[in-house]
């Protein structure tokens, strides 16, 4: 990673393109917990088909638990690295579960890409692509095994393109959540070979990965906290 | 498949028969068809043998008044042709997958098919395909790898003139037996015809070594007899990283370094497709030498052959891009390829079987539970069951979920540390206590305790000589124990694992250490408790604790679904007549549904794969735990443990500890479980050593 050394005009440009902060993270936090908490019967609905049916409730109050950590008077630390790892501690501790570990091990991952501070909002795919990092390094998954990998890594990859491509830093984050909506989709053509589906072998065909469909929620608000969804994008 | 109906063979000897019989003349029908010219025309068509003609003669009526005599029998259901199921199976699906991908025909093979590989059995298959097909004049393309040289191989067609065989994509110089030209060669000698094969490999280095070649003329003319391939039969790649096409060789280096193939989910032809069947261009597209996916789209007759569940998802992505007018597979790939794509697979009959007399329930959304707030349900039970038993568990540091034994810690004594989500009840905190376990750490509802409160435990169990973990085999659990037992080695504490797998039905034997943990649970805890207690040391109590695992084996049913306090929704939908064989604690599914039994062979069926699985003997003494899941009541598990026993008794063998009654069980889920360990003196011994937790107790 190059040094993070910026002033004058870039920080200004920096500044009104805007950044992974405390501020973002805020914002991050309490769309994705929004949004999961919105779906929290069909996510356990999901999971009851192919699993044990706690997924709903296991993303739904994690999350919460982390945007109780941002809501209203409480003390946010000022560096965003540190509130990463408050976060995942909050994460683990509330949830346990297979999540638990899973997005803890994301979030501190997610960690050390803001361990520079702030990272400007067009280096976004670095961030994510930390936290799906941290999902396949602790869950031993690859792509294609009907995991919420495969709806991070399509994610981060869209992300990285939209912005080579030259599109702004909300079309890349809104690209990026709506190719995690397709990867969800497409888990329902797979065969799961990890976690408890694993067990079913083809008996899970034709149904979604309730962790890929979560994890296509947090994506969509973490584009939220980006920026208003362009016309065109996702659905 | 329709001539395969179990309609009577017409044998001389039966026809014989008939023919004396109707030679007899009687005038009215024979008594035993008490006038009912219906059953007495199918009798002598079915069963006689005897033709409409000479049906209409002995019956003394018109031909084509047995004809209608024979459409009313059907229609009165007096006659019920039926269909083998499997190869009913296979029908049903052909004509879904025929349907919903607009397919010209569709040839599926029952999904068993005894010795035969599936790989020969869809050669066979596709091989029927292209005979019917292939006509004098044509130009047939292959593609190549295993499955096509099945069909080469099995292709027994001669008598057509003019016809070539080409050879769709490049060479290769890997070292398979299944390579484009063996393929092509073999094709075209099993159909008696001309062989092109194309002098160039598939994949060439760079796009102007493939202009290079192209314009040598030898491989130019054989590439233009591309352009006149009116059939072609083509295999389906998987890109899972197991799949035949990462293994060959075919591409040097492997498509998955290649950042653009990343949407492509399978190959056709040695080009990429993503999930909705288009093309995926990435670099290698330049440099394949070989039929073009717009081509092959516009081949007159497409015979697509692939099989098995790996194929999934690039066989849907191949009929989805309209690459087959053919496709020939297996029944239970063609049923997952139909599910995948959100059709349902229900045989088509369901709707003309018979109306059952029950009248239907309507189903119920809500289940009704004793609750307070839904997300307060653990801490809440729990707090009950420290008010209920304060003499045998406390919270540690006035957490509710981190609880231990109120035993007195005894220096040197090797802690044990259970745990698991909560909804198991009375697993896992009813199993701490003198003689078993030293603390607990509950999770939500089925899910893992975090890893600091499994640490809390942890600490609070280790007097010095070590603790044991023992859970069961989940990957929540894992993944959450393994980062406390990280942590405790932080803390310079000793933590030994051990997963309990009894769950025979979540995977075979040879895989026995990725099976589930389920009631066999509770053995295991009660043995390395009593090792534990005895102050045996940490190696030993592991062992034990090892040794009751490897001995313990379990099996359960499910009539009902469970429902989660948070949704009071069942988690998954079973049928009225339905049972779930081999279901898991957790509502997971099983290895089977299907229809419910009566107890007697609902038991049979678990004792049959428990005794096979652990080699019973005349002679062998076991322990029998019969446990409910949550909501069926101790009078059906009583009824069970019955035939388990008289099960026991035929075998010669006998349960000489027997428990009966709620031990682990997964909510409301209505269903049982049956746990059978093997015992020797020492198992027994400390099975009998005194313990006192508030679900199990001894001495």
């Amino acid at each position: 990673m190059p040094p993070r050394l910026v002033g004058g005009a870039d920080l200004a440009h920096e500044m009104a393109m805007g950044r992974i902060d405390t501020d973002f993270l805020a914002r991050f936090f309490q769309a994705a917990a929004a949004r999961l908490d919105a779906q929290r019967d069909e996510l356990c609905h999901l999971d009851g088909e192919i699993g044990d049916g706690d997924h709903g409730s296991s993303m739904a109050n994690g999350f919460a638990a982390v945007a109780a950590l941002v809501r209203g008077g409480r003390h946010v630390p000022e560096d965003p690295a540190a509130l990463m790892r408050e976060a995942a501690a909050a994460f683990l501790g509330d949830v346990g579960a297979t999540v638990g570990p899973l997005y803890a091990t994301a979030m501190l991952d997610a960690a050390k890409a803001l361990d520079r501070g702030p990272l400007p909002l067009d280096r976004s795919p670095e961030f994510l692509a930390a936290m799906a990092g941290g999902i396949a390094r602790r869950g031993k998954a690859g792509p294609g095994d009907k995991t919420m990998l495969d709806a991070w890594l399509p994610a981060v990859h869209a992300a990285e393109l939209a912005l080579r491509e030259g599109a702004s830093v909300s079309e890349a984050a809104w690209r990026a959540a709506a190719s995690a909506r397709a990867g969800a989709e497409a888990t329902a053509t797979m065969i799961a070979s990890r976690g408890r589906a694993a067990r079913l072998k083809e008996r899970s065909l034709g149904h979604r990965d309730p962790g890929a469909v979560s994890a296509a929620l947090i994506l969509e608000g973490f584009a939220e906290a980006v920026g208003p969804r362009p016309a065109g994008i996702g659905a | 498949m329709a001539g395969s109906a179990t309609r009577r063979q017409k044998t001389g000897t039966t026809r014989g028969r008939g023919a004396q019989s109707a030679a007899a003349g009687q005038a009215g029908p024979p008594l035993r068809f008490n006038d009912d010219p219906l059953l007495w025309a199918s009798w002598l068509y079915y069963e006689e043998g005897l033709t409409q003609g000479e049906i209409a003669e002995a019956m003394n009526v018109s031909r084509p008044t047995v004809n209608s005599y024979l459409a009313d029998a059907r229609a009165a259901g007096i006659v019920n042709i039926s269909i083998a199921a499997e190869r009913f199976k296979s029908l049903s699906v052909a004509r879904q997958l025929q349907e919903h991908f607009g397919l010209e025909e569709c040839l599926v093979i029952p999904g068993e098919g005894g010795a035969r590989s599936l790989i020969d059995r869809l050669g066979a298959a596709g091989a029927q395909a292209l005979e019917r097909l292939v006509h004098s004049g044509d130009t047939v393309g292959i593609t190549w790898g295993r499955t096509m040289l099945a069909v080469a191989r099995a292709v027994r067609r001669s008598g057509l003139s003019d016809l070539r065989v080409v050879q769709a994509t490049g060479g290769t110089t890997a070292v398979i037996p299944y390579t484009p030209e063996a393929c092509a060669t073999q094709l075209a000698e099993s159909l008696g015809a001309r062989c092109i094969s194309i002098s160039a490999p598939a994949i060439v280095s760079s796009a102007q070594a493939r202009r290079i070649l192209l314009a040598e003329p030898v491989v130019s003319e054989q590439i233009s007899a591309l352009d006149a391939v009116n059939r072609i039969v083509f295999g389906i790649s998987s890109l899972r990283p197991d799949s035949t096409i990462h293994q060959s060789g075919f591409f040097e280096n492997s498509v998955e370094q290649h950042d653009h193939y990343r949407r492509a989910v399978g190959s056709v032809a040695g080009r990429f497709i993503d999930a909705h069947g288009s093309p995926v261009e990435g670099p290698l597209g330049d440099r394949t030498i070989g039929i073009g996916l717009d081509r092959l789209r516009k081949v007159r007759t497409r015979i697509a052959v692939a099989g098995g569940y790996d194929k999934v998802p690039a066989m849907l992505a191949a009929l989805r891009g309209g690459y087959a007018s053919i496709l020939v597979t297996d029944a239970a790939t063609g049923e997952g390829i139909l599910r995948a794509d959100g059709v349902q697979t229900s045989a088509p009959s369901a709707a003309r079987r018979a109306r059952t007399d029950r009248p239907e329930i309507a189903p119920r959304t809500v289940i009704k539970k004793f609750l307070n707030a839904p997300r307060d349900a653990v801490s809440e039970s729990l707090d009950g069951a420290l008010r209920a038993f304060p003499e045998v568990i406390e919270p540690i540091d006035g957490s509710l979920r981190a609880i231990r034994s109120c035993a007195a810690p005894r220096e040197g004594k090797v802690g044990l540390v259970i745990g698991g989500g909560a909804g198991h009840e009375p697993c896992f905190l009813g199993y701490v206590g003198k003689g078993l376990a030293d603390a607990v750490a509950v999770g939500n509802v089925f899910a893992s305790p975090p890893p600091d409160r499994v640490l809390t435990c942890t600490r609070a169990a280790s007097a010095g000589a070590g603790v044991l973990y023992i859970y069961g085999n989940y990957t929540g659990d894992v993944m959450n124990f393994e980062m406390a037992a990280e942590m405790a080695a932080a803390d310079g504490i000793d933590v030994r694992t051990i997963l309990t797998t009894d769950d025979v039905a979540s995977s075979p034997p040879e895989q026995r250490q990725g099976r589930r943990g389920t009631a066999g649970n509770v053995f295991v805890f009660k043995v390395a408790g009593a090792a534990c207690d005895r102050m045996y040391g940490l190696d030993e109590c592991e062992r034990l604790a090892r040794k009751a695992n490897g001995a313990t084996f379990t099996m359960g049913i499910g009539l009902e679904s469970c429902s989660l306090p948070e949704t009071q929704r069942p988690s998954f939908q079973i049928g009225a007549d339905e049972m779930e064989v081999g279901i898991g604690i957790h509502g997971e599914p099983g290895v089977l549904r299907t229809g419910i039994t009566a107890a007697d062979l609902a038991v049979d069926h678990i004792c049959d794969r428990l005794f096979s699985e652990m080699n019973l003997s005349a002679g062998d003494r076991v322990a029998l735990l019969v446990n409910s899941l949550g909501g069926t009541p101790m009078m059906e598990l009583l009824i069970m443990a019955r035939r388990v026993h008289e099960r026991l008794s035929a075998r010669r063998a006998v349960a000489v500890r027997n428990l009966v009654g709620h031990y682990c069980t997964s909510l409301d889920m209505v269903g049982a479980s049956i746990t059978l360990m093997k015992l020797d003196d020492e198992l027994l011994d400390l099975l009998d050593h005194p313990c006192a937790g508030f679900a199990l107790s001894v001495g």
